[in-house]
């Protein structure tokens, strides 16, 4: 019985340690990297030829279709804005691209019913 | 007699301290994970809607302080601001008009030309600038902010620490400029003057909106409407909270 008391005050003070305000996804789902924007995931996986964009809002995942995505880079010292293209649910593609560390990946995704925007800027490290 | 003298005193210190027209700025600010466009004072979030034509200019700045296109858009009860590309920075001019007042009584909408007895009369404008994201030099003078502040050195990541700030009238350091720390939740703290080099060295108050406020009057361009040009400019940042 005081085995199972102490479990129990252990798991209570696991589950009060939580920050109170912690809630949804924050974690890479697909091998990226994550940069947040208030309840805004954006991952981003980059491959040697190709890069893909997912998008969580508010733990649902967006419908790419109904969305415009759009990447700046800064590539040779210049800046270049690049177009992903609406993938299978919240996947959007674009072409590989080289961004050594420190480069700033700068996203903005847009629905194209409301308007909405949501960005985020990552940083390579 | 004693309750009518108080009530005299208190009804004068009222109107002395009820916010002067001054005190209202714009800013940008997030609402409902969108970038809005603020009018007001303090937790006043006012009608911006009502003023979408004082909007003189509004442009985005990429990460090499490029423009691109930022356009204002009414959505409902607020202006939202639309980019095609992530900005590094956000800026605005706001024109709020030419406003007279005779002593102490109420600002009206009118130049000297229309109210000949006042006893102040001035021109507003009312700029903004916002990081956006984050920033690979130093913020420069942008063209269109006649008074502007911008950062001097990193921008801290928690608040409580010290961050000197330089205001400027175009493009020059402006001696005497009255700088508000935190507009959004202190805006009636006294204001702290710059120094001869136009800078000022304030803690940073909030793990979140931080906006500063500088006012400052230049001459006036039209003596017989307005004693001179009341310009109010203010800086946003965000200091981001910790991950959840």
């Amino acid at each position: 019985m005081k085995k199972i008391l102490t479990a129990a005050l252990a798991v209570t003070i696991a589950l009060m340690a939580q920050p109170i305000l912690a809630h949804g996804f924050t974690q890479p789902k697909h091998g990226g990297i994550v940069s947040m924007s208030g309840e805004t995931l954006f991952e981003l996986v980059m491959k040697p030829k190709t890069l893909e964009l997912y998008v969580i809002d508010d733990d649902d995942p967006v419908v790419a279709s109904g969305m415009s995505a759009k990447l700046t880079v800064n590539i040779g010292g210049k800046l270049q804005n690049i177009m992903l293209k609406p993938a299978a649910g919240n996947r959007f593609d674009g072409p590989g691209i080289k961004a050594p560390a420190g480069t700033k990946i700068a996203v903005l995704v847009i629905d194209k019913k409301s308007q909405a925007h949501l960005g985020t800027t990552f940083t390579i490290k | 007699m004693r309750s009518l003298k108080l009530l005299i005193a208190a009804t004068a210190l009222s109107g002395i301290i009820t916010a002067p027209l001054n005190a209202h700025a714009v800013w940008f600010a997030q609402r409902a994970k969108q970038t809005a466009l603020i009018y007001g004072v303090g937790a006043d979030d006012l009608d911006a809607v009502k003023r979408f034509a004082l909007i003189e200019k509004m442009t985005g700045y990429d990460a090499n302080y490029q423009p691109i296109k930022a356009t204002p858009r009414i959505a409902g009860p607020i202006v939202l601001v639309d980019t095609d590309q992530q900005p590094t920075l956000l800026s605005v001019v706001f024109f709020n008009g030419i406003w007279s007042r005779v002593g102490t009584g109420e600002f009206e909408k009118k130049g000297r030309d229309e109210m000949p007895e006042a006893t102040l009369s001035e021109k507003n404008y009312k700029y903004s600038v916002a990081i956006m994201g984050p920033l690979d030099k130093p913020v420069p003078a942008l063209a269109d902010q006649a008074l502007q502040i911008v950062p001097v050195g990193t921008i801290p990541t928690m608040l409580g620490e010290k961050l000197t700030y330089k205001v400027l009238y175009h493009g020059a350091p402006a001696a005497g400029a009255k700088v508000i720390n935190d507009l959004v939740n202190d805006p009636d703290a006294k204001p702290v003057e710059t120094a001869a080099d136009g800078t000022v060295t304030l803690v940073v108050r909030n793990q979140g909106l931080n906006v500063i406020q500088a006012v400052f009057n230049g001459p006036t361009d039209d003596p017989k409407r307005y004693d001179h040009i009341e310009n109010t400019a203010t800086l946003a940042f965000v200091l981001a909270h910790a991950p959840e």
